[in-house]
């Protein structure tokens, strides 16, 4: 059930928000000794929401589509009174005194809370393998890794703990788990979701988005959470859309640009044959799909680690006399941002900028892109590297690959399902839009599910 | 290549010789990737951070 039939579900009384939750509640309690995908369940207060949003239902109070349907948020964003680690030995007994700005707009928009999920240490890395609170496994395999940083909000949603879970995505951390587990995942535009009350990695490639079942679900659940917020200094004042999309949605005359070059180097065949075959559908029904060549995405992934490394550095500088308190990968990664120099950290915005000028180039002639989101399915547990052909790539450079540099850039993008690789394992297509144009990567993508 | 032992001495950023040791095979893969990529920046090209001054600012 995705949250669009439950809303209608409550609607016509057919079910009540507590028992949403109740199942939920169950489905937690029963998967999550093995899955590990929740750091902290809130069984009352998620009851007690759920019966308040019964209530205001029951008395013609409507929220949305959101009201009184149970969700979880990763474990970075801030919640009043309620522990939140950002997956740190660090923060092991944080208790903020208030709720970050998403969570503010879920609770306004009636969303019963039952969670915080897992994530990766600090929300840097992609394997969701936490030396502090355990490791989170793939619903669909739990031998095998969910992704990350936001492995929690992935298998989660995957395992039918709730119907939406939020995430944070650097670069690629909403996106990555959302291909592992076979989920949707929506990054949003640079300051199209506001960061307040997040705890940040990085300064400028942090982004806010929500995992779910369906393209219409991230779309509610963005129709709940954007908006300007004076409180994150990358808000936008740019209008706020409409972004569901309507029952009968047309891709009549879209023009969906095929990345000549990059995007399809080094991949498994099943995705770039899965890939294609969306592209194909697409085709089906009333989209141009144009063959394009991209500006140097290998060069905007330098820029990005560059970025990433200085300003995640820089956010934990602080914390690091503290070596004991990392896991040995993160420890890894904020060391080496601090050898990177003042001049590279500001040339390779300087870069970013150039980079951001060529890109535009690109929008002239379609007006979204079909990528593979992942070049693999989910590795196992443990495993170091990726395997394509004759050639090793390290695990979180393959799985960063194909979508580090659309943070860079500050473009919006969504992973859905779109097959299965011959072991059965999801894999997800990358849509990737202009600048707020959500509307149409959610659209194109609802489409697509609308034709399976 | 940089010799990252002596930068990290240099800043006192006190990360111990096997951690440098394990960092520094990635950090000159992304040396190499990154210096030829500055030497084509345009001199006139401003970074993407931005620092803003508005009116309120001295409120």
């Amino acid at each position: 059930m995705t949250i669009v039939e439950a809303a209608q579900s409550l609607r016509k009384h057919a079910v009540s928000s507590a028992e949403l939750t109740e199942a939920a509640l169950g489905r937690i309690a029963a998967d999550n000794p093995k899955l590990n995908a929740f750091l902290t369940v809130l069984e009352d207060s998620a009851r007690a929401k759920a019966k308040a949003a019964d209530s205001e239902l029951g008395r013609g109070i409507d929220r949305g589509p959101l009201h009184g349907i149970p969700i979880a948020v990763k474990d970075v964003f801030e919640t009043r009174g309620v522990r939140t680690t950002c997956g740190s030995a660090l923060f092991k007994d944080n208790v903020p005194a208030r709720d970050a700005a998403v969570v503010e707009k879920l609770a306004a928009a009636g969303a019963v809370l039952v969670g915080k999920a897992g994530m990766h240490e600090l929300a840097y890395g992609i394997t969701s393998n936490n030396p502090h609170f355990g490791t989170i496994r793939n619903p669909r395999d739990p031998d095998r890794i969910p992704g990350g940083s936001s492995g929690g909000s992935g298998a989660a949603v995957a395992a039918d703990m709730v119907f939406m879970a939020m995430g944070s995505d650097t670069g690629g951390s909403i996106r990555i788990p959302a291909s592992f587990c076979g989920t949707v995942g929506l990054k949003p535009t640079t300051g199209r979701v506001s960061r307040y009350g997040v705890m940040p990695l990085d300064f400028s490639l942090d982004h806010m988005g929500p995992l779910t079942r369906s393209a219409r679900d991230a779309a509610v659940t963005l129709q709940a959470i954007a908006g300007f917020d004076p409180r994150d200094e990358t808000s936008s004042q740019v209008p706020v859309g409409d972004y569901l999309p309507s029952p009968h949605c047309s891709v009549r005359d879209i023009r969906i640009g095929l990345p000549e070059n990059f995007y399809f180097d080094r991949l498994d065949p099943d995705v770039d044959a899965a890939v294609r075959a969306m592209a194909a559908k697409a085709e089906s029904l009333g989209a141009r799909v144009v063959p394009v060549r991209v500006p140097d995405i290998a060069a905007l992934n330098t820029v990005g680690r560059v970025i990433l490394l200085a300003e995640a550095s820089a956010v934990m500088e602080k914390y690091l006399a503290k070596r004991d308190h990392f896991g040995a990968d993160v420890l890894a990664l904020l060391d080496q941002g601090r050898l990177l120099s003042a001049t590279d950290y500001v040339n390779a915005q300087r870069l970013r900028r150039m980079m951001q000028r060529e890109f535009a180039q690109l929008w002239l002639q379609v007006d979204c892109l079909f990528t593979p989101t992942t070049p693999a399915a989910a590795p196992r547990i443990g495993e170091t590297t990726t395997q394509f052909g004759d050639q090793k790539e390290d695990v979180r450079l393959a799985a960063t690959r194909l979508v580090r540099g659309i943070n860079v850039l500050g473009l919006p993008a969504i992973s859905i399902p779109c097959a299965n690789d011959r072991l059965g394992l999801p894999l997800g297509l990358q849509i990737i839009g202009r600048p707020f144009e959500e509307a149409l990567v959610l659209r194109v993508a609802a489409a697509l599910e609308d034709a399976k | 290549m940089k010799n990252w032992k002596l930068i990290a001495e240099a800043n006192q950023l006190r990360i111990p010789t096997p951690d440098l040791e394990r960092i520094a095979p990635a950090l000159d893969a992304l040396e190499a990737a990154f210096r030829p990529l500055v030497m084509t920046i345009p001199d006139d090209v401003e970074p993407a951070v931005s620092f803003y001054v508005f009116p309120e600012s001295a409120k």
